[in-house]
């Protein structure tokens, strides 16, 4: 018996019984439409951290640490170590920032105020993709970049601080300064103790350029970006290795670096270079190591949704193998006459179960389409009803629920395989009537 | 055609512990030859119909063999069967055994669907068959809209459409009456006589009986007389 003739019965089939086979249509829909859904918010809390996450750093950024193996602490690294990163397959830059040992006040145009400080190797920089808003980079000792909210931290000298600042600590909008920072020269006060006695100096500098906006809104970046040389000049002042006040403890000889960063040339270089970097002992963290912590953890997740929501197909199933219990029986006669005329019993357990991955289709494709249905629902009313019931407003951007094709496949595929198996015994069953039995109406 | 040695079949009877064995059919060996027609009678109950359902495979026997058209069908497994069923014999029963739900077209089609045929091929193979056994006009009804007589002709078109060289019929008149009974037993000698086609017929009407070149009589499940060629 031909595919084609074996489906055009089964169709005959099951227009016979509409109602039956609509209302086993409709549970199946619903199992399937229940897993998609159920592990859509899975998926689309999962796109939704991690867009995030991405969105919040450089993806081809990997910091590190230090050097050592975590039982016996990390050790600072130090220009060596930077010399050697840089040798590494797909490293694109290497920056190294210094903090200013102190936080020194600046002083311009009737206005101060107090703000870190880190020294920057600028080429490395420029090379790891560093942009800035307006100006350039710095090229002469005495010049600095600043953050986009260093004008921030300035208030008037003659202000009275209780004043300036609002509830929030944030300076009042008639206290901020006005106007651009750009190719003004500011003074930097930095100061030293000898003896319990404390000495300042005032550094001129001039700010070429203006750092971009951070990624996020809440993210501020108030800080002065100055060359090595000018840190050594503070340094040379203060007598201390990163212009310290004071000098404590083992700082004698400090030649580490406070802050390295690794830039890669593209995503993937980004594992490799990981991997070499932890095998040379580096204490390293990057938005991929973050991202397969974010997936592993999703990916649980979302095993666990699905196999919550399998259940609803399983139960959906039990319709199905009665659906296709009942058919059996009532087709008894018939699928006796079949057989006594030479029908083999392949063809009828073929029938059978091409009748039960019929309804598993029609029930999946339903679903699928409820699901997406409800998804666009979800995403779209779901906020504004947590908005108005709770009176929280949701981050911009928040996905509830989303559905990969890769859901579709592994909700479609557990859907079919559920409902064939469970006509299997029915199909079985029907090629095990006996011929006889039914011919004589006793089955 | 049919060769038959040694069969025998017993039927057990009764629950678990209080199982009783009743034999059915006794040694009964017999032969068929190609275009012949054979009646095989007997009282209700002496094994007839047990012999016919062994031949077609319904049931396997206790002992003995079976060969139809020189394969040991004895042993066939119940794919083999079928295919046995659907390429080289056809059956015509006393209650018609047509499908409700398929019109008499579609009844006489279904061999051919079976068989794997093209649309166009079964169409126009069926087409012929229902006007070979005049319901040409009668192909779109239903079996419920058919007279015993039309059914049983549909019956026997089915039967035919794969133009098998053996025909089964069990009490093929059963539920005919004696007008009916008279143009379907004419139709039977028509076809044997006209394609060749071998028919063992089980009766225990007389008149059906005196159609067969040859009687096989059976009592209490033992061959009584195999009959002689008319």
């Amino acid at each position: 018996m031909k595919r084609k003739d074996q489906l055009q019965f089964v169709i005959q089939n099951l227009k016979k019984h509409k109602i039956r086979t609509l209302m086993t249509v409709i549970a199946t829909a619903m199992g399937c439409a229940f897993l998609i859904v159920l592990a859509s918010v899975g998926f689309g809390l999962q796109q939704t951290v991690v867009e995030d996450t991405l969105e919040q750093q450089a993806v081809t950024e990997i910091d590190i640490h230090g050097k050592g193996k975590p039982e016996e602490g990390f050790q600072p690294l130090t220009m060596e170590h930077v010399q050697n990163i840089e040798e590494i397959d797909g490293v694109k830059a290497v920056t190294r920032r210094n903090h200013l040992g102190q936080v020194p006040v600046f002083l311009v145009d009737q206005h101060e105020g107090q703000t870190g400080a880190v020294s920057a190797h600028f080429p490395s920089e420029i090379a790891s993709g560093m942009e800035l808003a307006e100006g350039e980079f710095p090229e002469e000792p005495n010049e600095v970049l600043i953050g986009p909210h260093f004008s921030q931290a300035l208030i008037p000298t003659d202000a009275n601080e209780q004043e300036v600042y609002d509830e929030q600590g944030m300076v009042k909008e008639e206290y901020q300064y006005e106007g651009s920072l750009l190719g003004k020269t500011i003074d930097m006060k930095v100061t030293k103790q000898i003896d319990g006695e404390e000495e300042t100096t005032t550094i001129p500098v001039e700010v070429t350029g203006i750092l971009q906006e951070p990624t996020r809104e809440w993210m501020q970046d108030r800080k002065v970006y100055m060359t090595t040389d000018l840190l050594d000049e503070i340094a040379a002042f203060t007598g201390t290795p990163k212009g310290s006040p004071v000098i404590g403890e083992g700082m004698e000889a400090d030649d580490t670096i406070s802050e390295v960063k690794v830039y890669a040339q593209n995503l993937q270089a980004v594992e490799g270079i990981t991997e070499q970097l932890d095998e040379k002992n580096y204490a390293t963290y990057s938005v991929v190591s973050e991202m397969n912590q974010i997936n592993v953890l999703f990916t649980i997740a979302k095993a666990g949704l699905i196999l919550i929501g399998t259940i609803a197909i399983v139960i959906a199933s039990i319709g199905i193998y009665n659906t296709m219990t009942m058919a059996v029986t009532e087709r008894a006669p018939d699928i006796g006459i079949m057989k006594a005329i030479g029908a083999n019993p392949k063809t009828i357990k073929r029938v059978f179960l091409l009748e039960s991955s019929l309804i598993g289709i029609a029930g999946a494709v339903i679903g699928t389409v409820t699901a997406y249905i409800v998804s666009f629902g979800v995403n779209l009313g779901l906020p504004a009803i947590i908005e108005a019931s709770f009176g929280e407003e949701l981050p911009e951007g928040l996905q509830f629920s989303a559905i990969p094709p890769m859901l579709i496949f592994i909700a479609v595929g557990i859907c079919l395989i559920v409902t064939i198996l469970s006509g299997v015994r029915p199909a079985k069953r029907a090629t095990q009537i006996d011929v006889l039995k039914a011919m004589r109406r006793e089955i | 055609m049919i060769q038959v040695n040694g069969l025998s079949h017993d039927f057990v009877l009764g629950k678990k512990n209080q199982r009783t064995t009743l034999s059915v059919l006794k040694d009964i060996s017999l032969q068929v030859d190609k275009g012949e027609i054979v009646t095989v009678v007997g009282k209700s109950g002496s094994g007839k119909s047990t012999l016919l359902n062994l031949i077609s495979g319904f049931i396997r026997p206790t002992k003995g063999d079976i060969w139809i058209d020189g394969n040991h069908v004895s042993d066939f497994s119940e794919a083999a069967f079928a295919d046995l069923r659907l390429n080289k014999m056809g059956f015509i029963f006393q209650n018609f055994q047509l499908l409700p739900a398929m019109t008499a077209f579609q009844n006489v089609e279904l061999p051919l669907t079976l068989s794997g045929m093209s649309a166009k091929n079964r169409r126009q193979l069926a087409g012929e068959m229902m006007e070979k056994v005049g319901l040409k006009a009668y192909q779109e009804h239903y079996p419920s809209e058919l007279s015993g007589g039309q059914q049983q002709r549909v019956s026997i078109a089915r039967a035919m459409v794969l133009n098998p060289p053996l025909i089964m019929a069990d009490e093929p008149t059963g539920s005919l009456d004696s007008d009916t009974e008279a143009e379907l037993l004419a139709l039977i000698r028509q076809l044997n006589k006209e394609i060749g086609i071998t028919f063992m017929i089980i009766t225990h009407d007389e008149e059906v009986a005196r159609i067969g070149d040859r009687t096989i009589i059976i009592k209490d499940g033992s061959l009584v007389e195999a009959g002689a060629s008319v």
